[in-house]
C-alpha cells in the first residue's frame, strides 16, 4: 500500500529556523507565561509549579491531539480505538502514582476515611445521568471540556462557541443543583475500593489495571473487526549526519511532528500524578463554574448556595475558591499558553472558521449540554474519570460507560446532521 | 472529485472522505483540502477499506491535499 508524505511549503520546519515569526512567537508566550508563573509564586508559591503542570497538560494535549470526544466517538463511528488506548494507557500510569500518593496518606483505607482531594465521587443515578449527558453533548459539539479548551488556543472558533456553550450548562445546573442533591446525590455512597472488601491498596490496584488491561485487549479485537489499518508511513527522508542535523529531528520530534496518543496519555498520566502530589488532581470543571457562577453573580441572577457541593471533592467542590489567581485557575488556564505554544511551534496556529453554519449551533448546543453534565457529574472527562478512575474510585467507571452510551446516541445523531 | 473541508474538525473531514470513497467505488480519486492535523491520522486507514491509496502533500501551514487514488490506477 503506497502512502508518503510530501513537503512542499517554502518553509520547510528545521531547526536553523527557530528566529521564524511563529517561533518567535511561540517563544514570546513561553516567556510572558513564565513571568505570570512568576507573578502568581509571589501570591502563593503553590500557583507557581500548578500552572506550569497546566502548561505542561496544554503541550500535550496539542502535541498528541488528544481528544476524549474522539476516543469514544471514534470506537462506534469507525471502529478506531486509536485515541482510546492512549487514554487507557494514561489511566494505568496514573493509577499507580495515584495509589502511591494515597497511601501516603491513608495508611489503611479500611478505617474509613478518604484521602483528601481525591476525585473519588458519589456512585448512583446521577452519575450515569451526568455521563449520558455528557457523552452525548461531546460528540455533538465535537470535542468534550478540556478538547475544546486546548483547541481554543489552536484557533478554532467552533471551541470557543462550545466553551461559551459549556459555561451557559453549567450556569443552568447551578440553578438546580439542590434538586439534584436532595433528589438522588445526597443518597449516593462514595465508593472507595480500597476501602472495601479488604481489598487494600494491592487489590485495587490490581483490579483497576486488569480492567484496564482487559479493556484495552477488547478495543483492540474491535479494531481489528472493522479492518482499520494505518498504511504503512513513508517519510521524507530526514539528514541525520552531523550535530545540526540531528539537532532537527529531535526538534522535529518534539515540536512539529504529531506524537502518539500512547505516548500523550502517559505524559498526561504522569503530568495528574504530579498534579495531585502538588495539591490536587488534574480538573477543568471547577475553574469554569467557578466563572459561571461569578458572570451569573454579575447579572444578577446568582445561583442558590450548593448544597453538600464543599464535601463533595472532585473538581466542582473547589468551585467556591475566591480571587483571580486560584488553585483551579492555574491547572485549567495554564492549558490555553502551553496549547498555543505547541500550535505555534508546530505551525497548526490558524483562525478557523467553520464553513458550516449548522457547526456554530451543533458547538453551542453540544456546550451547553455537556456543561450540565459535568455540572452533575461534578467534573469532565478530565475530573470525574481520568482523574478519578486513578483515585481508585468506583464513580470514575460508571461515568465510563455511561459516557460510552452517551457518545453511541450522539453518533446516531451526527450521522443525521452531517 | 475534491473535497474541500478547511473549517471542518473531526469527524466530518472523515465521514466525508468516506461517503465520496463510497459513492465514486473505485471510478475516480478524491482529493481533501484540510486544515485539521488530526485528519492525517484519521484518513488514511479508511483508504485501504475502500479500496484506495494514499499520499499526503503538505500544501501550507496549516494545510495539507490527501489524495485518495483507487487502487487499480489513477
Amino acid at each position: 500500500m503506497a502512502y508518503k508524505i510530501e513537503t512542499n511549503t517554502n518553509q520547510p520546519a528545521n531547526m536553523p529556523g527557530l528566529l521564524r515569526t511563529h517561533n518567535l512567537a511561540a517563544i514570546c508566550v513561553l516567556l510572558a507565561s513564565l513571568s505570570l508563573a512568576l507573578v502568581m509564586s509571589g501570591m502563593e508559591s503553590i500557583l507557581a509549579p500548578l500552572w506550569l503542570l497546566g502548561m505542561t497538560a496544554g503541550f500535550t494535549l496539542q502535541r498528541s491531539r488528544f481528544c476524549f470526544a474522539s476516543a469514544f466517538r471514534d470506537l462506534f463511528l469507525f471502529g478506531s480505538s486509536r485515541m482510546l488506548k492512549g487514554i487507557l494507557v494514561g489511566l494505568a500510569v496514573a493509577t499507580i502514582g495515584f495509589s502511591i500518593n494515597m497511601y501516603g496518606m491513608i495508611l489503611d483505607p479500611k478505617f474509613g476515611a478518604l484521602p483528601p482531594q481525591a476525585n473519588i465521587l458519589p456512585f448512583g443515578i446521577s452519575t450515569v445521568i451526568a455521563g449520558v449527558i455528557f457523552g452525548f453533548g461531546m460528540v455533538i459539539s465535537g470535542g468534550c471540556v478540556s478538547g475544546s479548551l486546548y483547541r481554543m488556543a489552536e484557533g478554532y472558533i467552533s471551541s470557543w462557541v462550545s466553551i461559551g456553550g459549556v459555561l451557559i450548562g453549567l450556569g443552568l445546573l447551578s440553578q438546580n443543583w439542590n434538586w439534584w442533591w436532595s433528589t438522588f446525590i445526597s443518597n449516593e455512597p462514595k465508593i472507595w475500593l480500597p476501602s472495601k472488601l479488604n481489598l487494600g491498596y494491592g487489590g485495587s490496584v490490581l483490579i483497576t489495571l486488569t480492567i484496564i488491561i482487559s479493556v484495552f485487549l477488547i478495543v483492540l479485537w474491535w479494531e481489528s473487526r472493522a479492518g482499520l489499518s494505518m498504511p504503512s508511513i513513508k517519510r521524507k527522508e530526514e539528514p541525520d549526519d552531523t550535530f545540526n542535523e540531528k539537532l532537527g529531528v529531535l526538534w522535529n520530534t518534539i515540536f512539529v511532528r504529531g506524537w502518539s496518543p500512547i505516548l500523550g496519555g502517559a505524559i498526561l498520566g504522569g503530568i495528574g500524578i504530579f498534579m495531585y502530589m502538588t495539591h490536587m488532581p488534574w480538573g477543568v470543571t471547577g475553574e469554569l463554574s467557578r466563572w459561571s457562577n461569578n458572570i451569573m453573580t454579575f447579572m444578577n441572577i446568582a445561583p442558590p448556595d450548593a448544597l453538600g457541593l464543599s464535601d463533595l471533592g472532585g473538581c466542582a467542590g473547589r468551585a467556591g475558591e475566591t480571587g483571580f489567581f486560584t488553585h483551579t485557575f492555574a491547572v485549567t488556564v495554564g492549558v490555553l499558553p502551553g496549547s498555543l505554544i505547541a500550535a505555534l511551534f508546530s505551525r497548526e496556529f490558524k483562525l478557523r472558521f467553520p464553513q458550516n453554519r449548522k457547526r456554530y449551533i451543533q458547538a453551542l448546543g453540544g456546550g451547553v449540554i455537556m456543561g450540565y453534565g459535568a455540572g452533575l457529574g461534578i467534573g469532565c472527562t478530565v475530573g470525574a474519570f481520568f482523574s478519578s478512575v486513578p483515585s481508585l474510585s468506583l464513580s470514575g467507571w460508571l461515568f465510563a460507560i455511561s459516557l460510552a452510551f452517551g457518545a453511541f446516541v450522539g453518533v446516531q445523531a451526527i450521522k443525521r446532521i452531517s | 472529485m475534491e473535497l474541500d473541508v478547511r473549517g471542518e474538525i473531526c469527524p466530518y473531514p472523515m465521514m466525508k472522505a468516506v461517503e465520496a470513497m463510497k459513492k465514486l467505488n473505485g471510478t475516480d480519486s478524491v482529493v481533501v483540502i484540510t486544515d485539521h492535523a488530526p485528519c492525517l491520522e484519521t484518513i488514511p486507514p479508511q483508504a485501504g477499506r475502500y479500496g484506495y491509496i494514499c499520499e499526503i502533500e503538505e500544501t501550507g501551514s496549516p494545510e495539507w491535499k490527501i489524495s485518495l487514488i483507487p487502487e487499480g490506477g489513477r
